[in-house]
């Protein structure tokens, strides 16, 4: 008890030496320029500062890594809200309230809200971190493969149960996102699934590239259309942080609960913060007593994933360190540089200092998040208000750098200029449904998850015996959980059904709006042309599949069959003109005021400009494409800038590009088709 | 004319001697940046080597140049060896980082190679990896003859995909140890916390790779049953030739795990690279394995140093390519 509280002391102290402090804050620094850009994530920013902590000590190298992998959500929970753009893999959620808000002229209480419950988050992180590590040991390894199963499915099942109204819409994106986690090499049998012979997706694809194609590409669409700026409301006070921050306190315990739900998710390797933060705001939509708020711009939607994105470090770090298992690739990264600096993780850990342990150095870690995390937040409340006011900088000034950052974002993660076309691809589908009202959260989870299933399935079957595992209690448990939460949620939206039937209203079949407001200017015929697209694609993937053997098709065919049925009877649906219900993942209101054929001509032309900005990048490289395109966007787009905008923002551009990205972080860009042949 | 016949013999001289004089002075690689691409993910054991590496193998150099370590990881390093050996001319500047499987890749016949490997200039490898079965005391089998003697097959995890799945499928098939192989793990990790939980009762390891179990295997709670190569924490340990019926069984443990396994961190230059650069980086390497502060900072973090160098491994991937066919095939068995 003594050496812990000694350990605990002598960690804080440790963290204000002069060397310290400085490395925490340049962490911090880095850290949230980091999670600010689209799509470079917290991994390849801790692989590239790697090197430079060799000649640091112990201490200064993590507190420099830490601080700047916990001030990178909260940076990302920026970028999400205000441009509908995910900052990080882990600040997806957020998006669908938080970027709601801004659009509704509420991005300062959006962004206290988030921080605030980010600070929240984090200090639960590092308390949990604190005392957990004796303790978790017992718990970590009750969770054999069944339960990670279990947990897999859990996990799919709640997002897809958040697709209220268009709950078969719902299941069949997450069927489509468990097949799209079985492209690539089929490790077990050395079967390739759906790679078309393309090394790049050996691996399968990558979730960046999908998460902004998905997410950002229609919301920067969707700007374009607007054309006004990202707040498309006046809420005339800005100051609407304060507001946030108050609701944190207001729901103080569910951001708790999200905190909780993230820090476990964490501890488990495999599960970490993609999905936790999709768990924490279904759980944020299942305990509000008005759910149809949700998706339209409510604080708790804000508040769950913000709390979540930033508790991950609290379960990363305890099995990191308790056991030296990363849980992660963060981790793994992180437990790359204790290797460089002779520490082995595990019970010496825990060990005071005098005994030869790293108690104090675990016990720094704690300190080192509280506290880059109050500097993080502390200073960007001083920005906030400004910050905020992006949102009132008119689209087409915005909507050219957005999409620059959003295709390096996808670029820099694996250097594959694949990944560009991903995007495109994932972008226009992903236009494609929110336009048609089929909702994007359980697509990528269940690409995220696919993987962690379809692992653990096998093992289970192998090391259990056929399915003998399906007995094991924790693994029941949780699938009772499972059930409860994919069924209450229809059986309460039947009984309110059921009640407005009784108390004579109207009817409106199942859905709040009718699909007039929403169709913009497509004619009843696309919607069901789109379902038709999906059953195509499904059929296709299951035709594809004829030659695999057992193992190797076991997963596509236990998804693919059931989903396809699903998919046939939503078409069928579709052509008998019968409207499904909304989603939390619909966008804000229609188009008012705006007719059918400016929004035609805006929606083609925004396309348009980033078909032509993927060419450029094929053609000529990144280098040049960039700045040719802001330059001709900016000036020959929907509104035509100034030349000082242009100018100041096409130099940027290119500095960016070559600079930092080619210089300094050494990215290396292909060349560019064209070029090659010269 | 004259003036300017000899100006022009002059310079003729000048631009292809000079090359040869810097090459000779070690000015090519000053100022310029080696990279070290390596086929894997940040922070795992091969890119911790190349880092280890880069820093103090630049002195070595003429030249002192600074080496970055770049990574490409995918498809088991395939799409790195892939990209160095395609690349077009040979700047001198690239050292590829892949793992030895990619040889064996190519003698089983693989899809998606676009390398030759015995076109590959080979700089060295730093440790000869070999594989270690390690079971926890609490499945009781804390020796090989325990193993021999369980009724039941013994349940082994391994990672998906890698030549740990097929050497527990030989195990299984090749001799009368009871196996029940247990693959679909992601990583070491992943394996380590099976056997901790008790979902296997053992799993295969890269011998260099125990450091996590350092403490189990000196009290005991984890014990090392067999290894392909003697194993340093504990020479008692027998090796697999124990096991193994016949010299055709030896041969295929010999092609499918040992020597690859011997290459796993391979590092090469790209076909065509000039004679002299590959004798300046052999030597560096050699060096730097050699190099007291190199060798103190990898003792620290648990990077076992045992090298071999460029033309050692030049020859062991000429010897597995000399493997029969009929080996071959019943090698692709396993890696199925």
């Amino acid at each position: 008890m003594i050496e812990t509280t000694q350990a605990l002391i002598a960690g804080l102290s440790q963290i204000f030496a002069w060397s310290t402090f400085s490395m925490m804050l340049l962490g911090t620094l880095i850290g949230f320029w980091v999670g600010i850009l689209p799509g470079l994530g917290g991994p390849a920013a801790l692989a590239l500062m790697l090197p430079f902590t060799i000649t640091m000590s112990a201490y200064d190298t993590f507190a420099f890594l830490l601080s700047m992998t916990a001030t990178g959500s909260v940076a990302g929970d920026i970028t999400s809200i205000l441009f509908g753009v995910p900052g990080e893999s882990t600040t997806v959620a957020i998006i669908l309230d938080g970027h709601a808000m801004a659009k509704k002229g509420e991005a300062g209480r959006a962004l206290g809200a988030a921080l605030m419950s980010s600070l929240v988050g984090a200090i639960f992180a590092a308390f949990f971190l604190a005392v957990a590590i004796p303790v978790v040991r017992p718990v970590i390894l009750s969770f054999t493969s069944p339960e990670f199963l279990a947990l897999a499915f859990l996990g799919i099942t709640f997002v897809a149960s958040l697709s209220g109204g268009a709950l078969l819409k719902g299941m069949i994106a997450a069927g489509i996102g468990l097949l799209l986690s079985t492209v690539g090499l089929c490790e077990m049998s050395g079967l390739q699934r759906y790679t078309f012979d393309q090394l790049f997706l050996w691996d399968g694809i990558g979730l960046i590239p999908i998460a902004i194609g998905l997410f950002a590409v229609p919301e920067t669409i969707d700007m374009a259309v607007h054309g006004s700026s990202i707040a498309q409301e006046e809420d005339g006070d800005l100051g609407g942080v304060m507001q946030g921050v108050k609701d944190t306190f207001i729901h103080f315990w569910l951001v708790m609960r999200c905190a909780a739900i993230a820090t476990f998710c964490s501890l488990l390797p495999g599960l970490g913060g993609t999905t936790s933060q999709w768990l924490a705001y279904a759980h944020a939509v299942q305990s509000s007593p008005n759910k149809e708020r949700f998706g339209k711009g409510a604080v708790e939607g804000v508040l769950g994933p913000g709390s979540a994105s930033n508790s991950l470090l609290g379960g990363h770090l305890v099995t990191t360190l308790a056991f030296g298992v990363p849980s992660g690739i963060m981790m793994a990264i992180i437990m790359g540089a204790f290797m460089m600096h002779g520490i082995a993780l595990g019970p010496d850990m825990l060990l005071p200092t005098a005994k030869g342990g790293h108690l104090t150095l675990t016990y720094s870690f704690v300190w080192v998040i509280i506290v880059s995390n109050i500097i993080t937040v502390g200073i960007c409340f001083f920005f906030l208000k400004q910050i905020a006011k992006i949102t009132e900088v008119r689209a087409s000034l915005l909507i050219s750098p957005i999409i620059v950052l959003v295709f390096l974002g996808a670029f820099a993660e694996k250097s594959a200029i694949e990944d560009v076309f991903l995007v495109l691809l994932f972008g226009g589908l992903g236009w494609l449904m929110v336009q048609f009202n089929w909702p994007r959260p359980p697509l990528i989870l269940g690409l995220v998850l696919g993987t962690v299933a379809e692992d653990r399935l096998f093992i289970s079957i192998q090391a259990y015996g056929g399915f003998g595992w399906l007995t094991r209690p924790i693994f029941l448990g949780i699938l009772l959980l499972t059930l409860i939460g994919a069924f209450y949620p229809a059986f309460q939206a039947a009984r309110e059904k059921r009640k407005k039937r009784e108390t004579g209203n109207s009817a409106s079949s199942a859905s709040p709006r009718t699909d007039s407001d929403k169709k913009k200017f497509l004619t009843f015929g696309w919607a069901t042309i789109f379902s038709l697209f999906i059953v195509g694609v499904l059929g296709y993937a299951l035709w594809e599949s004829r030659n695999f053997d057992f193992r190797t098709g076991l997963f596509p065919w236990a998804i693919g069959f059931p989903v396809l049925a699903l998919a046939i009877i939503q078409l069928i649906m579709d052509l008998m003109g019968k409207k499904s219900g909304t989603s939390m993942d619909s966008m804000a209101e229609g188009y008012s005021g705006i007719t059918k054929d400016v929004i035609h001509r805006r929606t083609t032309g925004a396309f348009g400009w980033i078909l032509v900005l993927c060419l450029a990048i094929w053609l000529v490289g990144f280098v040049i494409a960039v700045p040719l395109y802001m330059f001709f966007h900016l000036k020959m787009g929907e509104r035509k800038e100034g030349w000082l905008p242009t100018f100041i923002l096409t130099t940027a551009s290119w500095a960016l590009v070559y600079g930092f990205f080619g210089r300094l972080m050494h990215l290396r860009f292909p060349e560019g088709v064209l070029l090659k042949w010269w | 004319m004259i003036k300017k016949i000899l100006l022009l013999v002059e310079v003729v001289i000048l631009v292809f001697l000079v090359p040869y004089v810097s090459f000779a002075a070690g000015s090519f690689f000053e100022g310029k940046t080696i990279r070290i691409v390596v086929g894997f993910t940040p922070g795992g054991g091969f890119d911790t080597y190349s880092r280890a590496l880069a820093r103090h193998m630049g002195k070595y150099i003429p030249g002192n140049p600074y080496i970055i370590v770049e990574n490409m990881p995918g498809a088991g390093s395939m799409i790195a060896a892939n990209y160095v050996y395609k690349m077009a001319k040979p700047d001198s500047l690239t050292i590829g980082n892949v793992q030895g499987s990619i040889i064996l890749d190519q003698v089983l016949g693989r899809k998606g190679i676009e390398y030759d490997v015995r076109k590959f200039e080979y700089v060295g490898i730093p440790v000869r990896q070999f594989l270690v079965v390690i079971f926890s005391k609490a499945s009781g089998i804390t020796s090989a003859e325990k193993w021999m003697a369980s009724k039941t097959p013994v349940k082994i995890g391994t990672i998906s995909g890698s030549s740990m799945t097929a050497f527990a499928k030989m195990l299984q098939r090749l001799t009368d140890l009871p196996v029940q192989p247990v693959e679909g793990y992601k990583g070491t990790y992943n394996v380590r916390l099976a056997v901790e939980s008790g979902e296997v009762a053992g799993g295969v390891f890269g011998g260099r790779n125990t450091a996590f179990w350092s403490r189990a295997l000196e009290t005991g709670d984890m014990v090392a049953v067999m290894s392909t190569l003697p194993y340093p924490n504990n020479p008692n340990v027998p090796l697999i030739n124990k096991f193994v019926k016949t010299e055709k069984d030896l041969q295929l443990f010999k092609t499918s795990n040992i020597d690859p396994d011997i290459l796993a961190h391979l590092y090469l230059l790209p076909p065509g690279t000039p004679k002299e650069i590959v004798k300046i980086i052999r030597e560096a390497f050699d060096k730097t394995m050699m190099d007291e502060e190199f060798l103190n900072e990898a003792k620290k973090a648990n990077l076992e140093i045992g090298p071999i160098n460029g033309e050692g491994v030049t020859k062991m991937v000429a010897e597995l390519f000399k493997t029969p066919p009929s080996l071959v095939n019943e090698l692709q068995e396993y890696y199925k």
